[in-house]
């Protein structure tokens, strides 16, 4: 057994095959996240009906998904569901479970930000002779996204990492990729130092991003705000 | 215009309105006011169907309100509103704020939409905060936005839900004077409001409301004269004695 190699942590910060395991990390956590906000609010809007029909199976979705490791669910579909005669692969099992686990949380996220939106914008939406789909679309929902950015920018980072889990059904994503690698050449410490600073990289990244679009759902809550050309006469 | 018969409404066994009637001809201004929980706020809401009333009917330009078959928010793109808290679209430049409407319901061109608010932010002199967005303003040029929002909609008639009660008292009279301007020009209106000099100048009638129950309903020469009930003789003396 060797001590840490400097060389060797070098050679795989740079190695080709863990970058494209890095990279799958990042469309998986993409594919899923877009996946799970449209099935989110889909889910949320359910929930808020008043209709015990509409929201109840919503609810239920919520309780099974959130009360549930990813963990099993996933393996439930990749390995259980074939029992069922329903055959996916990989890829798909790891997507469709990331996809539906996420939903369940976002859709909690998605509908604590429209029940946040002050109800008298609601009021003042049906006094100018809006219908509800409209109201939604251009007054609640864009009032909502603003409130909902931080925790969704949170879940982004959360499933950053969460994309890990799928590596137990054997996903090539960054993870799996350095387990892999491990195994053949043993320098555990080096590998996953490596891993660890691209899931750094890719979190510190996203974060960037985020404050970039907090900042501009922002602008029009500044009181004497740059983004309002205020000076304009 | 406005044809309000024998409404009443309940919040479970508590009666907000007991067998209201009372009407609005094109052209008038009513003013109503009451102590608070009175019920006029609740009143004025559902003539434009915010609020659902159990008894009576109410016909707006020869629309049932109360009608299953009548479509709301055809007759709510008719008839404008202005609240207490403004509630301007916060998301939304003072522009946009009085575009949306123009355009997803009246369907207007972006153009003509655009025109349109350009001349009534001008109207309420505020021209130059088209591009600022609701929470860059005071309170008082925020009201004066939704009067236009609710302009922009060539409503035939015009609500105010106490729209100075939420101001600064230096910010009260730039409001009411383009509700006084808009009076002038002959727009009916249903005003609940506790100015009494905006009612005396341009109200054609006064109507007060107590415990949900219409009590006064005449012209202000009388209101303000001596023909008030002594309920309004109260609430009069409450309201104006500093």
């Amino acid at each position: 057994m060797q001590v840490w190699s400097w060389s060797g942590f070098f050679d795989y910060l740079t190695n080709p095959y863990i970058m494209e395991g890095a990279l799958t990390t990042l469309w998986l956590t993409a594919v899923s996240i877009v996946g799970g906000l449209i099935l989110g609010f889909i889910l949320a809007l359910m929930r808020l009906s008043p209709r015990r029909l509409v929201s109840a199976p919503a609810g239920a979705y919520v309780w099974l998904f959130r009360g549930t490791p990813l963990l099993v669910q996933l393996i439930v579909i990749y390995t259980g569901l074939p029992q069922l005669g329903i055959r996916l692969s990989v890829v798909e099992s790891a997507l469709i479970g990331l996809t539906l686990n996420e939903a369940a949380y976002l859709a909690e996220i998605v509908r604590s930000g429209i029940l946040a939106v002050p109800q008298g914008q609601v009021r003042a939406s049906r006094a100018l002779g809006m219908r509800e789909a409209q109201i939604m679309r251009y007054i609640v929902m864009p009032q909502a996204l603003r409130i909902i950015i931080p925790p969704l920018g949170n879940s982004v980072n959360g499933l950053l990492k969460t994309t890990s889990v799928t590596s137990v059904i054997s996903m090539e994503e960054l993870l799996r990729r350095t387990q892999v690698l491990i195994q053949e050449k043993f320098m555990v410490l080096e590998l996953f130092a490596v891993a660890a600073i691209y899931y750094l990289l890719i979190t510190t990244l996203w974060d960037l991003v985020q404050r970039r679009i907090e900042a501009r759902f922002g602008r029009a809550y500044q009181q004497n705000g740059a983004g309002a050309e205020s000076d304009q006469r | 215009m406005i044809e309000i018969v024998n409404v009443s409404k309940w919040y479970g066994n508590f009666q907000v309105l007991k067998d209201c009637t009372t009407s609005v001809a094109k052209g008038e201004v009513v003013v109503i006011c009451g102590p608070s929980g009175s019920g006029k706020s609740t009143l004025i809401k559902c003539v434009n169907a915010l609020e659902e009333f159990q008894q009576g009917s109410i016909t707006v330009d020869g629309t049932s309100v109360g009608d299953p078959r009548t479509d709301l928010p055809e007759l709510r793109a008719r008839v404008g509103m202005v609240f207490q808290n403004f509630e301007l679209f916060p998301h939304l430049s003072i522009l946009d704020n009085l575009t949306i409407a123009q355009e997803k319901v009246l369907g207007r061109k972006r153009d003509a939409a655009v025109k349109k608010a350009e001349q009534l932010l001008e109207r309420v002199g505020l021209s130059a905060h088209a591009k600022k967005y609701p929470l860059q303003l005071s309170g008082g040029q925020q009201q004066r936005v939704a009067i236009a929002r609710a302009l922009a909609m060539d409503p035939i008639a015009m609500l105010f839900d106490e729209p100075t009660s939420a101001l600064d008292p230096e910010m009260v009279s730039e409001v009411l004077d383009v509700m006084v301007t808009l009076a002038r020009e002959g727009m009916t209106m249903m005003c609940v409001t506790h100015e009494m000099g905006f009612a005396r100048q341009v109200a054609s009638r006064v109507i007060f409301i107590d415990r949900g129950e219409i009590v006064d309903d005449r012209p202000p020469e009388q209101f303000f004269g001596n023909e008030r009930s002594p309920r309004a003789e109260q609430f009069l003396s409450k309201i104006l004695h500093h």
